[in-house]
């Protein structure tokens, strides 16, 4: 997957789970959209969905630290370019 | 014979003062002699810690309880009966005091609920909410491990009968009105396509009052915990929505709620 499909695919979820409507990218998506660590909870569920792979505890657990929605495209692409 | 109404004050303020401090006995000296032990033995010989943990809780308060009511005989009881029938939900409740986790957790031996953050860096405390299975209200650093670890077991606790006991408004209300409720609640029953159950907690503020040290045991008050209705969302359509969900839920304890005292 391109960034760009990643990107698009991430805002789709964002609406389509959290209905959250075209974040902005540098958001801080806990401040401004009230997003928590449940919802980054779903939210990996939703990219093991999108990548079909089981994410391990320690990649898990590096994206509970993620704040913005660039910063989650930037944790797929790393994850999407790991699979190839 | 009439008493002096200053001297009358002084004995039950009195009487308030030694069944508090009795109370507040068994919850730190009462625990360390008499539950104690059984926390260790469970930490180290049962098969399923944080089950044990989650029974030796619900002993712990039960008795709590037991002893409030023989100390104050004024204060009458009512648990719905529904209440204590109800396994594998999400239960949520309004929150007007100290009493209403607890009396909660006193019902149902399997349990969960959601605690602040900071009191799992409480030494010795903060341990045993992690041994109960408890969930941290936020997952930033070292809580996050746990968080996840939470997250994965949920499903099958709440499949497996267990409850999961929320205060969605997060605090205690002062003034008997319904404060805006967090999601954190909600978004887990949905992350487990769990039912929501609402009770009301009526007068466990008169009881216990917010900012007092003192229970209030000499006046006539009813505690209630009071089944209110069961909310099954269906997930899964393409309709359903967070906010709707939530507005369900507060518009039904708002329906509930007591005029203003």
């Amino acid at each position: 997957m391109t960034h760009d499909e990643i990107e698009k695919a991430i805002i789709r979820i964002f609406a389509d789970q959290f209905e959250i409507e075209n974040p902005g990218l540098n958001d801080n998506l806990r401040d401004v959209y009230e997003f928590d660590s449940i919802d980054a909870i779903e939210l990996l569920r939703e990219i093991e969905i999108l990548l079909g792979v089981q994410l391990t505890r320690e990649e898990k657990k590096a994206a509970m630290e993620i704040r913005t929605v660039n910063q989650i495209v930037d944790y797929v692409v790393r994850l999407d370019r790991k699979i190839e | 014979m009439l008493r002096h109404p200053l001297r009358n004050n002084w004995y039950h303020t009195l009487k308030d003062l030694t069944i508090t401090l009795i109370l507040w006995g068994y919850y730190t000296i009462g625990f360390v002699i008499l539950f104690a032990p059984f926390y260790v033995c469970s930490r180290f010989f049962s098969t399923d810690v944080t089950q044990a943990f989650q029974r030796l809780n619900t002993r712990f308060y039960r008795w709590f309880f037991v002893l409030l009511r023989y100390l104050a005989p004024a204060c009458r009881w009512r648990v719905d009966p529904a209440v204590k029938t109800i396994r594998g939900a999400v239960i949520v409740a309004n929150h007007a005091s100290y009493l209403d986790p607890i009396l909660l957790i006193s019902l149902f031996p399997r349990h969960t609920t959601i605690a602040k953050q900071r009191l799992f860096h409480i030494p010795l405390y903060g341990r045993m909410l992690r041994l109960s299975g408890y969930i941290p209200s936020s997952a930033e650093g070292p809580l996050a491990e746990l968080m996840l670890d939470s997250m994965e077991k949920m499903p099958a606790f709440l499949s497996g009968g267990g409850n999961l006991i929320v205060f969605p408004e997060g605090t205690r209300s002062r003034d008997g009105q319904i404060g805006p409720l967090n999601t954190g609640a909600f978004k887990i029953a949905r992350l487990c396509n769990a039912p929501i159950h609402v009770l009301y907690m009526e007068n466990t503020d008169r009881l216990f009052r917010p900012g007092r040290f003192l229970f209030d045991t000499r006046s006539a008050n009813t505690v209630c915990v009071e089944y209110l209705t069961c909310i099954e969302p269906r997930y899964d359509d393409p309709g359903f929505s967070l906010n709707g969900l939530m507005g369900q839920v507060r518009g039904v304890l708002e329906d509930r709620r007591s005029p203003v005292r």
